[in-house]
C-alpha cells in the first residue's frame, strides 16, 4: 500500500548496467568484447519478458490485493446477513429517499431552461396593465400590439419572441383518420433559433413564417416519442389542428416542452390570423382576433438580450417604448391609473415553479435530509457496535501480523461495500420514486435524473462512506496488539466511549425523529381536512369532457349544444347531463363586478365586488346535486327568444341583496349593457377548487349570451362514471367525426387535481415519517442490545447478588426512557420551528396544533418502549451463573 | 497476509530458494545485481547458477515486500548500478527462511537416506 513507485524506465535502466557490468566482467575473464556482449545477453535470457512481468507483477500485485480484501469483505459481512441487509437498506431508503426529492428540486427550482445560454434570456413580464384590458395573468401577459413595437427594438434584444398556448388545455388534432388532442402554442418565427433550441429531426420557424403565418408545425421529442415511435419519415406529412391542415416540417431537441411552467407542450406553430385558431381558443370579440385586438393582453414574451447589451441597459430602452404602446388603439389613461411598466424577469428557472412548490420541496428537502442524518448514523452506530464486538477478532490478527494499515483498510472496504450495494439499490429506488412524485404532483417537465442529480448522489454516498469509514478508525487505531489478552478490559473501556457517543446520538435521532411526525402530523390533519370538506354537490357518478364544435356562427354552435344535451340524455344509464364554459375544479373561472338592478352594488366593509360567473346549460344544478334554495333550475325553455335569465349563490343575495326578496332583480356584467333576471338562488357549492372560500357566484344560460365556443359536458351516470365515456365518444363522434372528447376524467378527479399538491406532501411527509420511526426503532434497538450484551456479566452479577428481573428491566427501559424524554424536549422546539415553515401549506390546522404534537411524542415514546422490550427481556432472562462463566 | 505468505512458498519452493539466496548474499555488504549473480555462482562452486532476468524480478519482489531496499550508486569499476541492502525485516525473514529451510533439507535427507516406506504415526 505504501511503496514507492517505481518507473519501468529505472528498471530498464538497471537491466541496461547489468548487461555492461556482465560485459566488462566477461571481458576481464578474456573473452572478446563481442562474445562478451553475447554471453550476457544470453545469461540474462530475454530482457522484454523480463520487463513485462516487471510491469504485469505490479499490478497483478494491486489487483490481487483488491480482490482479497473484497473478498474478505464479503466473507465477513456473509457472516453477519442481518447486519449487512439493514445497513444496506437503510443507506438505500436514506439516499434513495434524498436523491427522489432532490430530482423534484432540481427538476423544478434549479434547473435552467433548456436553452443555450440561459443567462441571456429573460422574461418580458408588465404591471399595471391599462384598465379596460382583459388579460390571462395581469402581471404576464402582453398584447400583440404591444409585442409587435417591443420586437422592433433589436438593438436592446435579439430577438423578442412572443408565445400563446391555442387553448387553456388542449386542442383537437388528427393525424390520421382518428381524432385525438395535443397542447399546442402558436410562437414567432424566431422562437427556436432565438432560444437556441436545436432540431431533433427537420428545421424550425423563420421570420417569414411568422409574416405568413405559414401553415407549418414542428413537433416536441416528447410527443413525437409518444405519438409517432420516433418515426423519422412524420416531416412532410400533415397534422390537422382544429381542422386547419399543418406541415409538419421538424422536431425540437430532446428535454425541450416550451418555457412556460406546468406546460408541456407537444407542437408549435408559427403566429397565425384565422378564427378557428385564435388564442386561447377564444371566439374573436367584436370580430378582433388577438392579433388586432389591443384590449387584449395575451401573449407571454421572451427576449434573448442583445450582445454586449445589460439587462439594466435593455430595460431602458424598451420601457418608454412598452409605455408608448400599451395605450395605442386603447384611448388616453383614465384619471389616476398607474403607468405600465415592463420588467425583465431572469429565465434561469421555470417562474411559476418558484411560487407554487418552492416551500414545499424545501421543507421535504429539509425533512428527507433528517431523515439521512437518522439513518446514516444508525449505520455507523451499527458499524461502531460490531466493530467493538470484533475487538478480540482484530486483537488476534494484529498478533498475527497484520498491521494496523491493513485492519483500516479492510473495514473501509467493508464500508465501501455497503455504501456501494445502498448506493445502487438508493439509485434504483430513486429513480422509481421520483417517476411516482412526479405523476402525484402533476409536475409536466422532465424528472429523469440529470448530471446533477448524480453529482448530489455520488456526494452522500461519499459522505456516507467518510461517516462509515471513521467508525472503524477509531477502533483500527484503538486496538493494540496486547489487548488481545486484555480482552474484557479493552471491551469496558469502548464500552465507556461507546455508550456515551451512542447516547448523544439516539438522543439525535428521537429528537429529528419528533420533528419528522409533527411535521407529517400536521400535514396529514390537512390533506383530512380537505379531503373532508364538502364541496356542495353530489360528485360520485359525475363524469366530464370538453368538446370544441367546428362551427362557424352563433345559432350552429347552439344548436349543436342543443343536439348533443338531447342525444347524450337519451344513453342508457344516463341520469342527467349538462354544460358549462369553465370546468369545475378546474381552477379556471371568469370574474368580474356585476350591476345590481342598473348599477354596481353598494358593499359593507370594503368587501369585494368580484363575482365568480359561469355559462352553463340546462339542468345544471340538478345535475350536479346542488339544492335550489329559491326559485328553479334553468331548463330547456330558456332560449335565445326568451327573457335573459340568471342564477345566484347564497353569498351573492347576502353582499349584493341583503335583505331583500332576491328573485325579479336584474343583474349583468359590468362592462358591457347585458342584464338578466335573477329566477333562482342555490346554495353555496365549491366551483374553481376545494379549498377555496365562499364567494359570490352568478350563472349565465348557454342560448342567451352572444359568444360561444369550447364547452365542458357534465353526466351524471349509474355506477362508475369513466364507462360512459367511449358511448359518449361514439355519439360526438356522429355529429363530427373531428372531435375528439377533450380530457375526459371524473368530477372528483377534476377537483382532487387543485389539492394535488397538499396530497403529494402529506403522502410523502408520512412516509418520511414512518421511515424515521422505523429507523429510530432498529437503531435504538441496536444500540441497546448492544449495551445488554456489553453488560451481561454486570447483570448477572447484580442478579446473583439478589436484584429481581422487575428491577432488571427496569434499569434497561429507565435508560430509554430518559433518552426519549431529552429527545423529545428538544425535539419539540424544533419541530415549532418546522410548524412556522410548513404555515402556508396547511388547512385547517394551526402550526401548533396540540393533537399533532401530543401524536408525534407519544409516538416517540411508544418506539422507545417497542424497541427496549426486547433487549430488557434478554437481560432479565440472563443466567446469573453463565453470565458469571464468561468472564 | 501471514497466512498468505506461507502459502506462497509452498506452492513455489524454488522461488523461495532464490529469495533465500539473495538474502543471504546481502548479510555482508550491500550489492548490485550484477554481483550478486556473481556470487551466487562463485560461493555454490558454479554449482547454482542463476538465470540473471529472474534474478531481477526477485530483486523487484523483495524489494515490494521491503525485505531489501535499493539505491543508485557507483560500482567498484566506476559504473553506475542499483545497490541492494537488508532491511530489518528481511534479516528477520533471513533467519526464519533459512532455519525454515534447514528443517525441509533435514527432513528431506532423513527421507531420502532412511529409505524406507511409510510408516504409521501417532495421530
Amino acid at each position: 500500500m505504501f511503496w514507492r513507485k517505481r518507473s519501468a524506465e529505472d528498471f530498464a535502466e538497471e537491466i541496461k548496467a547489468h548487461l555492461e557490468l556482465e560485459t566488462e566482467d566477461l571481458r576481464n575473464e578474456g573473452l572478446s568484447q563481442e562474445e562478451a556482449q553475447w554471453r550476457a545477453k544470453q545469461a540474462f535470457g530475454s530482457v522484454r519478458a523480463v520487463q513485462e512481468q516487471f510491469y504485469l507483477r505490479r499490478r497483478w500485485q494491486w489487483l490481487d490485493r483488491i480482490a482479497r480484501d473484497l473478498r474478505f469483505g464479503f466473507r465477513s459481512l456473509r457472516h453477519s446477513p442481518g447486519f449487512a441487509l439493514t445497513a444496506i437498506l437503510t443507506v438505500a431508503l436514506g439516499v434513495g429517499a434524498n436523491t427522489a426529492v432532490f430530482s423534484v428540486m432540481n427538476a423544478v427550482l434549479l434547473r435552467s431552461l433548456p436553452v443555450a445560454d440561459p443567462s441571456r434570456v429573460v422574461y418580458l413580464r408588465p404591471s399595471n396593465p391599462p384598465r379596460n384590458t382583459g388579460t390571462i395573468a395581469s402581471q404576464e401577459t402582453i398584447s400583440y400590439p404591444v409585442y409587435a413595437e417591443l420586437r422592433r427594438e433589436v438593438h436592446a434584444m435579439q430577438p423578442v419572441m412572443a408565445y400563446v398556448p391555442l387553448a387553456t388545455g388542449k386542442v383537437a388534432v388528427r393525424f390520421d383518420a382518428v381524432p385525438e388532442e395535443a397542447e399546442g402554442e402558436m410562437v414567432s418565427g424566431q422562437f427556436f433559433s432565438g432560444l437556441g433550441v436545436g432540431m431533433a429531426l427537420g428545421h424550425g420557424f423563420s421570420e417569414q413564417d411568422e409574416t405568413n403565418h405559414a401553415p407549418l408545425a414542428v413537433l416536441s421529442y416528447k410527443y413525437w416519442t409518444r405519438r409517432f415511435e420516433r418515426d423519422p419519415s412524420v416531416a412532410g406529412k400533415t397534422l390537422y389542428v382544429n381542422s386547419v391542415p399543418m406541415t409538419i416540417i421538424g422536431v425540437a431537441a430532446k428535454g425541450f416542452e416550451g418555457v412556460e411552467t406546468g406546460e408541456s407542450a407537444d407542437f408549435w406553430i408559427p403566429l397565425q390570423n384565422r378564427p378557428e385558431l385564435n388564442a386561447y381558443a377564444n371566439p374573436p370579440e367584436d370580430g378582433k382576433l388577438y392579433i388586432a385586438n389591443p384590449k387584449w393582453w395575451c401573449l407571454r414574451l421572451i427576449g434573448r438580450l442583445a450582445p454586449g447589451v445589460s439587462k439594466a441597459q435593455a430595460l431602458a430602452q424598451l420601457q418608454p417604448v412598452f409605455q408608448a404602446a400599451a395605450y395605442t388603439g386603447l384611448g388616453n389613461p383614465q384619471q389616476g391609473e398607474k403607468p405600465p411598466i415592463l420588467r425583465l424577469m431572469d429565465a434561469k428557472s421555470f417562474p411559476g415553479y418558484e411560487r407554487s412548490y418552492g416551500t414545499p420541496i424545501r421543507v421535504l428537502m429539509m425533512m428527507v435530509s433528517l431523515v439521512l442524518i437518522i439513518a446514516l448514523s444508525n449505520v455507523a452506530m451499527l458499524l461502531l457496535a460490531r466493530n467493538a464486538a470484533r475487538q478480540r477478532e482484530f486483537a488476534v490478527r494484529l498478533a498475527l501480523g497484520a498491521t494496523r494499515a491493513i485492519l483500516l483498510r479492510q473495514l473501509l472496504i467493508e464500508s465501501l461495500l455497503l455504501v456501494t450495494g445502498g448506493g445502487a439499490l438508493a439509485w434504483v429506488f430513486a429513480v422509481f420514486a421520483s417517476q411516482t412524485l412526479g405523476l402525484w404532483a402533476r409536475i409536466e417537465s422532465s424528472l429523469a435524473p440529470d448530471r446533477t442529480v448524480l453529482v448530489f448522489t455520488l456526494g452522500l454516498l461519499i459522505l456516507a462512506a467518510i461517516v462509515f469509514g471513521l467508525a472503524p478508525l477509531r477502533i483500527a487505531l484503538a486496538t493494540g496488539v496486547t489487548s488481545a489478552i486484555k480482552t474484557s478490559q479493552a471491551t469496558a473501556q469502548a464500552d465507556a466511549g461507546q455508550s456515551r457517543t451512542g447516547r448523544i446520538v439516539v438522543v439525535m435521532q428521537l429528537m429529528f425523529c419528533v420533528v419528522l411526525l409533527v411535521g407529517a402530523g400536521l400535514l396529514i390533519r390537512t390533506l383530512r381536512n380537505l379531503e373532508q370538506t364538502p364541496l356542495g354537490m353530489d360528485v360520485n357518478g359525475l363524469v366530464v369532457f370538453g368538446i370544441k364544435p367546428n362551427t362557424q356562427t352563433l345559432a350552429e354552435t347552439n344548436a349543436f349544444y342543443r343536439e348533443l344535451l338531447t342525444r347524450l340524455r337519451e344513453l342508457p344509464g344516463v341520469q342527467g347531463t349538462t354544460i358549462m364554459q369553465e370546468r369545475l375544479g378546474s381552477g379556471w373561472s371568469a370574474n368580474n363586478n356585476m350591476k345590481v338592478d342598473g348599477r354596481l352594488p353598494e358593499v359593507r366593509n370594503r368587501e369585494s365586488r368580484t363575482v365568480r360567473s359561469n355559462v352553463v346549460g340546462p339542468d345544471f344544478f340538478q345535475t350536479l346535486g346542488v339544492p335550489v334554495l329559491m326559485g328553479r333550475d334553468f331548463n330547456s325553455s330558456d332560449t335565445s327568444n326568451s327573457p335573459h335569465v340568471g342564477i345566484v349563490n347564497e353569498t351573492f343575495v347576502k353582499r349584493f341583496l341583503h335583505g331583500q326578496h332576491p328573485l325579479g332583480h336584474r343583474i349583468g356584467p359590468a362592462s358591457i349593457n347585458w342584464d338578466m333576471e335573477i329566477v333562482g338562488v342555490v346554495k353555496d357549492h365549491k366551483y374553481r377548487s376545494i379549498d377555496e372560500d365562499p364567494i359570490p357566484m352568478a350563472w349565465y344560460m348557454y342560448a342567451q349570451i352572444p359568444v360561444l365556443s369550447e364547452m365542458q359536458v357534465e353526466l351524471r351516470v349509474h355506477g362508475n362514471p369513466l364507462e360512459i365515456v367511449p358511448t359518449a365518444a361514439k355519439v360526438v363522434a356522429q355529429m363530427d367525426p373531428n372531435l375528439p372528447l377533450i380530457q375526459p376524467m371524473t368530477q372528483r378527479a377534476q377537483f382532487d387535481t387543485t389539492i394535488a399538491q397538499p396530497i403529494l406532501f402529506a403522502r410523502l411527509a408520512a412516509f418520511f415519517g414512518l421511515l424515521a420511526v422505523l429507523l429510530v426503532a432498529t437503531g435504538l434497538y441496536g444500540v441497546l442490545s448492544y449495551r445488554v450484551n456489553m453488560r451481561t456479566a454486570e447483570i448477572g452479577l447484580r442478579m446473583a447478588v439478589g436484584a429481581r428481573r422487575r428491577q432488571v428491566v427496569w434499569m434497561i427501559v429507565k435508560d430509554s426512557l430518559a433518552l426519549t424524554a431529552v429527545g423529545v424536549l428538544t425535539g419539540a422546539p424544533l419541530a415549532m420551528l418546522i410548524g412556522q415553515a410548513l404555515r402556508g401549506s396547511l388547512y385547517g390546522v394551526k402550526a401548533f396544533d396540540a393533537m399533532s404534537y401530543l401524536i408525534a411524542i407519544l409516538g416517540v415514546g411508544a418506539i422507545a418502549l417497542g424497541a427496549s422490550a426486547m433487549p430488557a427481556g434478554r437481560a432479565a432472562s440472563v443466567d446469573p451463573l453463565k453470565a458469571l462463566r464468561i468472564e | 497476509m501471514t497466512t498468505q505468505k506461507k502459502s506462497d512458498d509452498r506452492i513455489s519452493l524454488l522461488q523461495g530458494t532464490l529469495d533465500l539466496l539473495i538474502l543471504k548474499t546481502l548479510v555482508f555488504k550491500p550489492c548490485h545485481g550484477q554481483g550478486i549473480a556473481r556470487s551466487i555462482l562463485r560461493r555454490s562452486e558454479e554449482v547454482l547458477f542463476v538465470d540473471h532476468g529472474s534474478l531481477y524480478v526477485a530483486l523487484q519482489r523483495l524489494e515490494d515486500r521491503k525485505w531489501i531496499s535499493a539505491e543508485w550508486g557507483i560500482s567498484e569499476n566506476n559504473r553506475r548500478a542499483r545497490f541492494y541492502c537488508l532491511t530489518a525485516t528481511g534479516r528477520a525473514q533471513l533467519v526464519e527462511k533459512s532455519s525454515e529451510w534447514q528443517r525441509l533439507t533435514r527432513a528431506m535427507g532423513l527421507i531420502l537416506e532412511a529409505g524406507e516406506g511409510p510408516q504409521g504415526e501417532e495421530a
